[in-house]
């Protein structure tokens, strides 16, 4: 009678990686509701509905652009200097507002965590997922933009997949990490507001990078440097520097294992503290 | 008692234990990175040692007083949290009712809701689909089911969850004092429901503090006390247990219901033929008798007898005469108080309190605010403090009595 029975053994050990990993898989179609829901919620009740998902990031660009241009005057060496920011802040405004999303996610997720057994991972996917529609809405606008400002970049143009690839990375290792932390710490949120405002400045959105001179290498050791600039690279077709590159990638990497690690090995303690 | 695990248990628990780390300050990610002093933590088994197995298709109570550990074991067996020691074992699919409502989401609508939670519960999209029309119908919520649920009374949370939770089909359903926040309709159409699932082959796990639902559902029962496992056993002696529990915890706080003047030696509620009274009945004729021990002299002690509803409602109250003399009692001398009563109260858990003053009713002696436990079994779809003893009819037929609804072809199957 119990043949093909789902059996659960439960002990102090965490859960060994294979069945965490299958367990999250088994949870995909929860995530894509979860995220649906997330999305919805965010628009549904605004007029002009989705549309916003598009207007917000066009209207940020918009304003960097004419600011920027006009009182700071950066050398841009040809390109546009609207493509750049463009390019950059759409990078920037994912990660930054997932990470802000993700961090409080366990903790906010309790009603719904507290009950019913869900890897707790999923709660921290749901902004990388959701958010990720608003990403890819302002890809289609950069690729519509770039051809009216002026500047085709010619096959450079693909590099944009890598670069999205390398920003989902770097934004879900992010996500897991930070919300575990919040449920250990609770102060874990305002670090990462502050570290957020400061960082947009150490990031080059808004400023090329070799607009630091000799500081520049400084820069590379922002991990969302490498993701900028290969957004960059592939929406001007300007060159990139290989270090900061490889510290994005190597960040990235590590954020997600180190962010996997810490889920799985507290997944069933979180809500003993939520 | 069928506590040996074998192969097939649907539930197995092999010496499990849950520690909690309480802070004595939140936990500041700040100070775990700088070289602060860190925050100091004290531990809290919430449960220990036990073990336990449960066949498939049984159906078990779970009893004891909040913080037994109740609640730490079904958490545990959701799945939500692991123990700290020990390995639990569950087969099949768990469908759990911790709470009010299975996990619901406060933005999303009742109908948004539904879906997430069935397939929380192990259904794909198009089960909850085709099963949603039958959810709804037995939330009884179909014009609220576009409503976010934030706006829902904890009677809708409760139908709603549990409508989903046995539409999922478990092997397993965990049921944690969620019955109490419904109507009666509802209460009854629960326990209908849970009847049938029983016939179907579901075990289920009832955590209730309502003897009369255990009594009515579960042929075995466990009892907490104190994060162990006190008792497994047939219901009635596990029951039995409890309420007996419930006093000796009551009378083993006497040092805290010593006054200056006195302090309570033992105290008792007696039957009309002298025994103890683990069960009384509503009506029945009972004595609280305690024995006092004066610790200096007294010229005639006044008694306060008060009785307290589970929320601290005063129930009832009778006292002496203040200022009359009867007699003096010297330091060291004891005294039995005995007051009889009769059990005219409606099901629930009372408190039996006693204070003793001095002759004008000034001076405490003696308060006794622990008070002893009291449990009158409530008449099924009777509430409240009072025993009216209500009879309903409708055009002469008798709906209930006064030992509660009548539930027709029901009555047959609860009789022994």
């Amino acid at each position: 009678m119990a043949e093909g029975r789902r059996v659960l053994v439960i002990g102090p050990e965490p859960t060994p990686w294979s069945e965490w990993a299958a367990d999250l898989v088994a949870h995909g179609p929860v995530l894509v509701a979860l995220a649906r829901k997330d999305f919805q919620t965010r628009y549904k009740r605004a007029s002009f509905g989705v549309l916003w998902a598009v207007v917000l990031p066009v209207v940020q660009a918009l304003v960097l652009a004419v600011v920027f241009s006009k009182i700071a005057r950066f050398d841009t060496g040809g390109w546009s200097y609207t493509t750049f920011v463009m390019s950059g802040i759409f990078a920037w405004a994912y990660v930054s507002g997932t990470a802000m999303a993700a961090t409080t996610s366990v903790v906010e997720g309790a009603s719904l965590a507290d009950k019913v057994w869900f890897p707790r991972a999923i709660l921290a996917l749901v902004p990388v997922l959701a958010n990720g529609v608003g990403l890819v809405i302002s890809l289609l606008v950069l690729l519509v933009a770039i051809p009216l400002l002026g500047t085709w970049p010619g096959l450079s143009i693909l590099l944009l997949v890598p670069a999205s690839v390398l920003l989902l990375a770097l934004t879900t290792g992010l996500s897991l990490v930070l919300s575990a932390l919040q449920v250990y710490y609770r102060d874990t949120k305002f670090m990462v507001t502050a570290v957020l405002l400061v960082a947009l400045y150490l990031t080059p959105v808004i400023y090329p990078a070799d607009l630091l001179g000799e500081w520049e290498g400084w820069l590379a050791l922002n991990p969302v440097t490498g993701v900028v600039e290969l957004f960059h690279s592939g929406a001007l077709g300007v060159g990139i520097d290989g270090r900061s590159l490889i510290v994005s990638v190597i960040a990235s990497a590590a954020l997600l294992v180190g962010g996997a690690a810490a889920h799985r090995r507290h997944d069933r303690l979180f809500v003993d503290l939520l | 008692m069928s506590s040996l695990p074998t192969n097939e248990s649907a539930i197995e628990l092999s010496g499990v234990g849950k520690r909690y780390d309480v802070l004595q300050e939140p936990a500041m990610l700040l100070r775990a990175v700088l070289p602060f002093r860190r925050t100091s933590k004290r531990e809290h088994w919430a449960l220990r040692d036990v073990d336990l197995a449960i066949e498939p298709g049984e159906t078990v109570g779970i009893l004891g007083r909040n913080g037994a550990g109740k609640t730490t074991m079904l958490r545990m067996l959701a799945g939500v949290s692991r123990p700290s020691e020990g390995t639990i074992t569950i087969r099949g699919r768990v469908a759990p009712l911790i709470g009010v409502g299975v996990g619901f989401h406060p933005e999303m609508t009742g109908r948004e809701n539904v879906f997430i939670n069935g397939m929380l519960l192990g259904l794909t999209h198009a089960e909850v689909t085709e099963r949603f029309a039958a959810i709804v119908a037995f939330a009884e919520l179909a014009d609220f089911i576009d409503t976010p649920v934030k706006f829902y009374s904890s009677g809708m949370f409760m139908r709603l969850g549990f409508a989903v939770a046995v539409h999922t089909d478990p092997d397993v359903l965990l049921v944690d004092e969620v019955l109490a926040v419904g109507d009666i309709a509802f209460q009854l159409k629960c326990f209908e429901r849970m009847r049938a699932l029983q016939a179907a082959g579901t075990t289920i796990l009832l955590v209730s503090h309502s003897m009369h639902a255990i009594r009515l559902l579960c042929p075995r029962a466990l009892l907490f006390r104190q994060g162990r496992l006190e008792l497994d056993g047939p219901s009635e002696e596990v029951i039995a247990r409890h309420h007996e529990l419930l006093s000796v915890d009551a009378t083993a706080g006497t040092d805290e219901s010593s006054g200056a003047g006195a302090s309570l030696v033992e105290r008792t509620l007696v039957d009309a033929t002298g025994a103890v009274a683990h069960h009384p009945r509503q009506g029945d004729h009972l004595t609280y008798r305690a024995r006092l021990r004066f610790h200096h002299d007294v010229d005639s002690p006044q008694v306060l007898f008060y009785v307290l509803a589970e929320d601290g409602t005063l129930a009832y109250e009778m006292k002496t005469a203040i200022g009359r003399r009867h007699r003096g009692y010297r330091s060291g001398e004891e005294a039995i108080v005995e007051i009889g009563f009769e059990a005219r109260l409606g099901g629930g858990t009372y408190r039996l309190a006693l204070t003793v003053t001095d002759a004008d009713g000034r001076v405490p002696l003696l308060q006794d605010v622990a008070g002893l436990a009291m449990y009158l079994a409530p008449p099924l779809g009777s509430a409240g403090i009072a025993d009216l003893q209500a009879d309903i009819a409708l055009d002469g037929q008798r709906l209930t009595d006064h030992d509660g609804l009548l539930l027709g072809e029901h009555q047959e199957r609860d009789a022994p």
